[in-house]
């Protein structure tokens, strides 16, 4: 059978309307008009607007008739039409000009797909999207909190720890202890230095969330009588543990002092933690081509592969006896110092040895 | 900066320059043809709104732009830097309030204001008749709502002119006026639920109000009350029908225009 064309513009399985250039409607097809509940004789010569909900006349004006103008047509437009209860028929509508040979507007030729299922669907999905977006603005919000709480009460507690730590020096150089005290008083004061470490990590890492990022102080420093004295002082809490400084430094590096003492006291003390016991620990410090480098090495168990990726992420621990567990604090904040410096942090690590690298600029200014 | 992040684009040639403002739901493409018959005469002036267009989208302030002032603002900082004195301003829709407010804030920028299809107020209130109800803006909202089809991230950078990557631009199914959809129906709550009404004695720049015969944006009524309201106005009714007429009838803005500077 041959195609009706006459027949097919009247019942497509779309809506057709055609409007002159002032927006009145010329032609409408029967789908149309019966999705509408309309009569065709009656909107032939009304405006287009007597089709449309309030926001589609808005938004016909405003976007779609400036559009038609410069492009000469529209694609997929979200409208409501208005049937004739007033009810709503959500359509998606294209949109295109016909114009003469001189370039003028003849008429202006739509087509409509009903969209009531995809209607819903969106409307359901940006509702999702709010949604979603209000969470996670609450959430931030919530986090933020936490990190001040952390970041006040971390703050708090250095003064107490301080206190205990000029009391027990106290005890140590004044009173007249028994060996065991001596011993009892060493470990106390060991502990001590590890909380206070615990306390400035956790102080650092409040204050890099809170967006000030770690502050450094830099001058010209030599860092070798730095590094000799970290590892005297690892020495001290640690004494059981074989540790080799070489340090072959030469020039002086610009940089925060303090802040590579902390590096590489947190770089030492995770080598403590996790090496095993028989190996001695490394740390070794020079300058080749304009690169101050420091590294630590330990022996044990390599680091897994999986978890070398997440090792400088906040709060990573491995896999350690629960003795041992600290906040997981200690190489994010390496890995945050090492950046502030302009520098970087690399770990490799095998069945022979771990070795954490940082490496930085030496003429950093 | 200025320039760039209003996407400010001058051509022509002359001793006044005429600043041609874009209104809501449409970008500079809107004013081209009328504002190429000016360059003869006139050092032309074309720009985005911060938000539409391509101006830079980095630089769109929810806070700053829930104002028309906000607007006003680009405005004058726009004409500070091109150093304008005694130019004509002709702004579409909104743009007509965003130009007097920005007269009003740099007395001598502009002496003359051309509004076309203005209105101090969308909304009726007591005996003034804007045109348009609350629950009949909340619909224009949600209708802007269900228009995000025509925009996605992936097509932000074609829209504010990546040229390293023109697939983006070719995939644009509608590439003039393309804004994102929360900075439209922003500027949608901005714009409609203006009230302007108080500024209107207060202009001093000679005004021509060009109203559209059938707008339902801005009907005639508006155009009037508009004209009643500034000291040194002269009104026109155009023959040209909907709310944009300088793209539905071209010539008969220009002679408008023409007519009156």
């Amino acid at each position: 059978m041959e195609e009706d064309l006459a027949d097919l513009y009247e019942n497509a399985p779309c809506g057709y309307l055609s409007l002159w250039p002032d927006a009145r409607i010329v032609k409408i097809n029967r789908t149309l008009t019966d999705w509408l509940g309309r009569s065709g004789e009656t909107l032939v010569g009304q405006p287009l607007h007597a089709l449309l909900s309030f926001g589609g006349r808005i938004a016909f004006e405003t976007h779609m008739a400036p559009l038609l103008r410069l492009q000469g047509h529209v694609s997929e437009l979200a409208l409501d039409l208005l049937d004739a209860d007033g009810g709503k028929l959500p359509v998606i509508a294209n949109a295109t000009e016909k114009r003469g040979s001189d370039g003028g507007h003849l008429l202006t030729r739509l087509t409509m797909f009903k969209a009531v299922e995809r209607r819903t669907y969106e409307r359901g999905l940006v509702a999702a999207r709010t949604e979603a977006e209000a969470n996670a603005a609450a959430e931030h919000e919530t986090a933020i909190l936490r990190e001040q709480f952390i970041a006040v009460l971390g703050h708090d507690l250095r003064n107490p720890l301080a206190a205990l730590a000029a009391g027990i020096r106290l005890i140590a150089d004044r009173e007249t202890l028994s060996d065991r005290g001596t011993m009892i008083v060493k470990e106390m004061s060991a502990s001590v230095s590890r909380a206070t470490a615990l306390i400035e990590n956790v102080l650092d890492f409040a204050r890099g969330r809170l967006g000030d990022g770690l502050t450094l102080v830099r001058s010209s420093v030599a860092l070798a009588p730095v590094l000799e004295q970290v590892v005297a002082e690892i020495r001290l809490i640690a004494p059981n543990r074989q540790l080799l400084g070489h340090f072959e430094i030469g020039q002086p590096i610009i940089c925060d002092s303090a802040r590579i003492a902390q590096l590489a006291s947190n770089l030492i003390a995770n080598a403590v933690t996790h090496g095993a016991p028989g190996i001695p620990i490394e740390v070794e410090a020079h300058v080749a081509e304009h690169i101050f480098v420091l590294s630590v090495a330990n022996g044990g168990v390599p680091i897994p592969p999986a978890a070398r990726a997440q090792l400088f992420q906040p709060f990573f621990r491995g896999d350690v006896r629960r003795s041992q567990h600290g906040l997981g604090l200690g190489l994010f904040i390496v890995h945050e110092i090492a950046k502030a410096h302009g520098g970087s942090v690399d770990v490799t690590s095998s069945d022979e040895e771990t070795r954490f690298t940082f490496s930085m600029p030496a003429a950093s200014t | 900066m200025v320039l760039i992040r209003n996407n400010v684009n001058v051509s022509g040639a002359g001793d006044r320059a005429m600043v041609f403002a874009h209104g809501f739901g449409c970008d500079q493409s809107m004013w081209a043809e009328v504002a190429a018959a000016f360059e003869r005469d006139f050092r032309v002036i074309l720009f985005d709104h911060v938000g539409a267009g391509r101006s830079d989208p980095a630089a769109y302030d929810p806070a700053k732009y829930s104002r028309l002032e906000g607007y006003a603002e680009d405005v004058v900082e726009i004409g500070r830097a091109l150093e304008l004195r005694d130019a004509v301003f002709v702004g579409h829709s909104v743009s007509a309030m965003i130009g007097a407010l920005a007269s009003l804030k740099a007395p001598g920028m502009f002496s003359d204001l051309i509004m076309v299809g203005p209105s101090p107020c969308y909304v009726d209130d007591g005996d003034y008749v804007g045109g348009f109800s609350r629950q009949q803006l909340e619909e224009l909202l949600e209708f802007l709502a269900d228009n995000h089809l025509g925009w996605s991230a992936a097509m932000a950078p074609a829209i504010m002119g990546n040229a390293d990557r023109p697939e983006l631009g070719e995939r644009l199914t509608n590439s003039f006026c393309a804004t994102d959809p929360e900075i439209a129906r922003q500027f949608a709550r901005t714009t409609f639920f203006s009230d302007n009404r108080a500024d209107l004695p207060r202009l001093s720049a000679r005004t021509l109000v060009l109203q559209c015969r059938e707008d339902i944006i801005a009907p005639p009524c508006v155009g009037e009350y508009v004209h009643a309201q500034v000291p040194n106005s002269t009104y026109v009714l155009l023959d040209a029908t909907g709310h944009c007429p300088n793209l539905s009838a071209p010539a008969e803005v220009t002679t408008a225009i023409r007519g009156f500077v």
